[in-house]
């Protein structure tokens, strides 16, 4: 017995290293054309006591509506599963080749627990060929908000195959509309769990502010817009409010700066402020002119702006070093609007209406300029809003009528409705 | 970006391709089959394999295999599923989408009827192709597998 207790003292730290797992998981790489998304077995998860049932299938939904917009993983369908419904939890429980038989590469198994007021969950995954516990995570909640729960494991999954951060703890403000009113929501990132912001009037052009916990809106509440933020039960507070109209609030990638456009005589420029609205100044000075849309580059150091200084709205760079100066960046269709840069770098997404009058959606590479289509013949589709990790873009859409909030990849593929309520939504921004 | 062209251009009817539909047709009804070996297939359900002289087809990937043993239950891997639930099992597996392509392991006592009806289920559920396992003549028989 000695010889055992004493092996089993050696390789407890190294079993602990290995359920780190981090050193020997495969690295997916997401872009590419070989790019084949991992096969990813997810059985409903347990419930170890009858309370944890609500929460239980709450969790579940969510889980799988991440592992499937995160365009990386190829969730089987349960209906195929062969393992006895009560398998174990643990890697010598399992019966590997029953998972094997149904494709699966990784098996991920949830255990959830009641405990008062809060939701404990284990996550454990294995990799179905080796047979072994790759990762093991523990976390609580609240009871009452088992997608957490969901959105912090599936980014521990994302973390685990690309080594990136995933983008499901993150906060999505959109508008909401009723009658005529358009309100101002904030959301978990899938549109769910959501609370209001601002409910009467006009409320526009929603961006969410680097807490992830209020937002930055246009609002004509005292009679032309105004910029405000607000935070859920908390008065709203006055950003800006000068010239005819100030619009389209966008917080620089280190949250100490606001660009917005700002309406004064014949022309709308693009100013700077801190993010409480003082020390604005303009950035650029074209009299007759409008230019709006900023969106930030993630070095901060540059905007992605709309102008009409060549005629049609297009999209033009402009860096805050020489602002004068700006770089056009498309050339063709005759409406190119609403950008915004990728914080991974590389690309634009934006709307173009194109020649049959359809509004679409397109990349456009910063250093290369080519054009990518995203969207076509799906209704108009508009409003671009990319994930903090640059991976996945939320986006507006008409495709099933009313408009609805749609998620997909950075690249157009794996395009999906977000399960929303019933109503109209749009201008989703995407942020942390 | 370029959309325009194609559309139309009345007085121009024409048709200058093949229709290809009544062909796909054809091709759906076919089930392709093809002989395995079986030293190349370890398997957990035990079955004793008919011979055959037929020309083989190497087994290179491993691929899902369904099993009819002696008393007509069927398997998926080594899982028994009831022969009613194999169709819908199938359609969902994931490696046999993907593959297209499934492996039959039978007893050669086994009624030929019994065998038909799992090659249709796995042909109703898409898969096009079956691979029938059998022992090569001649060679030396591998029992006692397992």
């Amino acid at each position: 017995m000695q010889p055992t207790r004493l092996a089993r003292l050696l390789l407890f730290p190294l079993a602990l290293l290995a359920s780190r797992g981090y050193a020997q998981a495969p690295i997916l790489e997401i872009s590419g054309a070989n790019f084949r998304p991992l096969p990813i077995a997810i059985p409903a998860p347990q419930a170890l006591s009858d309370d944890a049932r609500p929460a239980a299938a709450s969790f579940d939904e969510a889980l799988v509506l991440d592992a499937t917009a995160a365009a990386i993983f190829q969730v089987l369908d349960r209906k195929s599963f062969l393992a006895d419904a009560r398998e174990g939890f643990t890697a010598a429980s399992i019966t590997f080749s029953r998972w094997a038989d149904v494709g699966a590469d990784a098996l991920v198994k949830v255990q959830l627990a009641v405990d008062g007021t809060s939701l404990r969950g284990e996550m454990r995954l294995f990799s179905v060929a080796s047979g072994k516990e790759e990762l093991r995570l523990v976390h609580v909640v609240p009871l009452s908000e088992p997608r957490k729960l969901a959105h912090f494991f599936a980014d521990a999954l994302y973390r685990h195959y690309t080594r990136e951060p995933g983008p499901f703890q993150t906060h999505l403000a959109f508008i909401h509309r009723v009658g005529k009113n358009r309100e101002i929501w904030l959301s978990a990132w899938d549109g769910r769990d959501a609370v209001v912001i601002a409910k009467d009037g006009l409320n526009v052009l929603p961006a969410v502010a680097p807490d992830g916990n209020s937002v930055a809106f246009t609002s004509y509440r005292s009679g032309k817009p105004d910029l405000y933020r607000e935070r859920p039960g908390a008065p709203p507070v006055l950003l800006v409010s000068a010239g005819q109209m100030a619009t389209g609030i966008a917080y620089a990638p280190d949250g100490k700066h606001i660009a917005y456009s700002l309406a004064q005589g014949d022309g709308t420029n693009i100013w700077m402020a801190n993010p409480d609205g003082t020390d604005a100044h303009a950035v650029t000075d074209t009299s007759y002119f409008i230019n709006s849309s900023p969106s930030w580059a993630p070095d901060g150091k540059r905007l992605a702006i709309v102008s009409t200084r060549a005629g049609s709205p297009q999209l033009y760079l402009l860096s805050l070093d020489n602002p004068k100066d700006p770089r056009r960046l498309t050339f063709q269709g005759n409406y190119n609007q609403t950008p915004s840069w990728s914080p991974r770098g590389d690309l634009i997404a934006f709307t173009a209406r194109d020649e049959r009058n359809a509004f679409d959606l397109f990349t456009v590479n910063v250093d290369t300029g080519k054009v990518n289509r995203l969207t076509q013949d799906q209704g108009n589709n508009s409003e671009p809003s990319f994930s903090p990790n640059g991976r996945l873009i939320v986006f507006t859409s008409t495709r099933n009528g009313p408009p609805q909030l749609f998620v997909m990849t950075a690249d157009g593929k794996n395009q999906m409705a977000l399960p929303m309520e019933r109503g109209e939504f749009d201008t989703a921004d995407w942020g942390p | 970006m370029a959309m325009s062209g194609g559309r139309g251009a009345p007085g121009r009817t024409t048709m200058s391709e093949i229709n290809v539909t009544p062909m796909v047709d054809v091709m759906l009804v076919l089930l392709i089959i093809f002989m395995v070996t079986a030293p190349l297939i370890q398997q957990g359900v035990k079955v004793n394999l008919p011979d055959a002289r037929a020309q083989p087809v190497e087994a290179t990937e491993k691929r899902l295999v369904l099993s009819v043993d002696r008393e007509g239950n069927t398997y998926i891997g080594d899982t028994p599923v009831p022969s009613d639930q194999l169709e819908e099992k199938l359609r969902a597996n994931a490696k046999a989408q993907a593959d297209k392509e499934i492996y039959l392991h039978a007893d050669r006592d086994v009624p030929y009827g019994a065998v038909v009806e799992v090659m249709a289920a796995a042909q109703r559920a898409g898969i096009p192709a079956v691979g029938m396992i059998t022992d090569p003549a001649g060679a030396p028989r591998k029992k006692d597998r397992r």
